[in-house]
């Protein structure tokens, strides 16, 4: 009785002093939208990089145009500056080059807050890989899940070179069990400033990515145009895109 | 009196789904099982069995409208008089007469298997039937071509807004629909069943099979499901270059192996191996007594001091085929619930 008196005391100073600093204090932040949006760059230059536009790699030397570069992104949590991690629900995406597709990666309902730093997983994780039909993006209609070796294509890159014997390049990279797998976490950290969210306030993180660094440790077109499994040169293809991708500034 | 009752059940069930549309069959539909069955490895998740649900299914297994032109189905290839295996055919025939390098595997007790296709490359039952469904030699169509097929059709808008709610057929529900019917495919009548139940006896030839059958086969052809779903190499001769699990797992150790099949109904099901290479029984026994070709990784159950083979005489293989003629199942091959 004593204890729950003691509780009802304190839980009303509390409140009380919620209410009477209200004009002190900054509003209560509302929940917002996140952007994440990935602008896809070439090689070290950082030139810019577009689909159906011939493109030369300077660490191979050959002459590329892509048609098709797009990739998973998933499981997208924000942290924020107490520390708290926000994660978003059914958070899966397909990060386009295409413009008939999307290159941004859109968190609604994020709960207002000042936020510190992004997590993400780019592929898939093993959980959706085996849990059978999915949709939205995930749907295996998409043309980003292997028919034959149930698992997604992490990472779909396809174009013509005239370096390639075939005149193509087709490289589905995906595997997400054992020595091959190459879905992987990374968090990038916004540095000085936070990203707010609050209601209709603009907040964008903007990721720089650069599909020349698929062929950063790969063999050249001429030598190798196509790979479709999981195997180790998805492993390093993909490892070497990833690693490469960064954050370079916020919209807030 | 049952079959009565059945009937009036059928006829409520009729006008039950006549007077109101939007209501999903709620009554006692389900996959059932003996009770020496384990536990099925497919729950349904969010997939809800319905018996809707399972007709629509059936409905999609017999329909041509999957393949891009019309003229295959999945019962095309997987014809319940064999098991759902392929008319005594080692190699199928796809769309515009093409032919893979498989033999299409006879289809029961799906619920139970973890993994698909003869080398184990799919983990799940509703991703199932995108390979087939978009392989260019058995039915070469896309998954969203179906959807708006499916879509401008009627009959099977209808149907699929009754088993799924009112919104655009997707994959997933042609998925869903397809694992619902295909799990309900049961196969547990056959007379090894009834003798397992108590309900008739096994002559003596057939008894000695099984005691044969315990001591040489059952280690991988486990009871009562007649296989331990273990993908393993069989020591079969290379034919071609079909790497089996070694395609999947890009792994040495597992070139050429197979999953084993279940030999439930296996007299219907023949020709046997991955690619149907063996017309007889007799052939298959052979093959384990005497024909297995050595490989690095032929399976050790299938070595006899040091050597590959197993032990069978002529007289085992006569009791052995006895046995394995009563896992014949033509209660299941004759089931009007699973025909077209």
């Amino acid at each position: 009785m004593n204890r729950l008196n003691k509780i009802l005391f304190f839980a009303i100073l509390i409140t009380a002093g919620l209410s009477s600093c209200k004009d002190d204090e900054p509003e209560t932040k509302k929940a917002g939208e996140v952007t994440i949006e990935f602008d896809h760059v070439w090689a070290s230059t950082e030139s810019e990089f577009s689909l159906n536009k011939e493109l030369t790699h300077p660490l191979l030397g050959e002459k590329m145009t892509f048609n098709i570069f797009k990739y998973y992104v998933s499981n997208v949590r924000l942290k924020a500056k107490d520390g708290s991690w926000y994660t978003m629900p059914e958070s899966y995406f397909i990060v386009d080059a295409d413009p008939a597709g999307s290159n941004k990666v859109v968190i609604p309902d994020v709960p207002g807050n000042e936020y510190t730093d992004v997590e993400m997983m780019f592929g898939v994780d093993s959980t959706r890989c085996t849990s059978g039909a999915q949709t939205g993006v995930l749907d295996p209609a998409k043309g980003m899940f292997w028919s034959w070796n149930s698992g997604y294509i992490m990472i779909k890159a396809e174009g013509t070179s005239p370096n390639s014997t075939s005149g193509n390049f087709t490289f589905h990279l995906g595997g997400f069990k054992g020595t091959n797998k190459v879905q992987v976490t990374k968090t990038y950290n916004f540095g000085a400033t936070a990203l707010v969210v609050d209601g209709d306030r603009e907040a964008e993180i903007h990721m720089i990515a650069n599909p020349a660094r698929l062929w950063h440790s790969a063999d050249k077109l001429a030598v190798k145009n196509t790979n479709t499994m999981p195997n180790t040169i998805a492993k390093t293809m993909s490892s070497t895109y990833y690693d490469a991708i960064r954050f370079d500034h916020i919209h807030n | 009196m049952i079959s009565y009752k059945i009937r009036f059940l059928l006829f409520f069930a009729l006008i039950w789904n006549f007077s109101c549309q939007d209501d999903r069959d709620k009554s006692d539909f389900g996959l059932t099982y003996p009770d020496y069955f384990p536990t099925p490895h497919y729950q349904f998740g969010k997939n809800t069995l319905t018996r809707e649900g399972f007709e629509l299914g059936r409905a999609l297994f017999f329909d041509p409208i999957l393949s891009v032109d019309s003229t295959i189905s999945c019962a095309s290839c997987h014809s319940q008089g064999h098991a759902f295996a392929d008319h005594n055919t080692a190699l199928s025939t796809g769309i515009l007469g093409k032919t893979g390098n498989r033999n299409s595997p006879a289809m029961f007790n799906l619920a139970w298997q973890p993994v698909f296709m003869w080398d184990g490359g799919i983990n799940h039952i509703e991703v199932m039937p995108l390979a087939p469904i978009t392989n260019e030699v058995e039915m070469g169509e896309d998954m969203l071509k179906i959807a708006s097929k499916l879509s401008r059709n009627p009959s099977y808008s209808k149907r699929f807004q009754r088993v799924f709610g009112e919104k655009p057929i997707e994959s997933q529900q042609i998925f869903y629909a397809l694992a619902q019917y295909m799990s309900m495919l049961v196969s547990a009548d056959a007379k090894y069943d009834r003798y397992r139940q108590g309900k008739e006896s096994l002559s003596a030839d057939e008894q000695d099979g099984l005691q044969i059958f315990r001591n040489k086969c059952a280690s991988c052809h486990t009871e009562p499901l007649f296989t331990d779903f273990s993908l393993r190499n069989n020591g079969l001769e290379v034919l071609n270059d079909d790497l089996g699990f070694g395609r999947i797992t890009l792994e040495e150790a597992d070139k050429y192996k197979f999953k084993v099949p279940s030999l439930r109904n296996v007299v219907l099901t023949y020709p046997y191996m991955h690619d149907g290479r063996f017309r007889t029984l007799d052939q298959v026994l052979d093959h384990y007594s005497k024909g297995m070709v050595h490989h690095n990784n032929l399976d050790p159950l299938l070595m006899t001091n040091g050597q590959p083979g197993i032990l069978l005489t002529h007289t085992d293989k006569v009791k052995l085929k006895a046995f394995l003629n009563t896992l014949s199942d033509y209660t299941f091959i004759s089931n009007p619930l699973f025909s077209e």
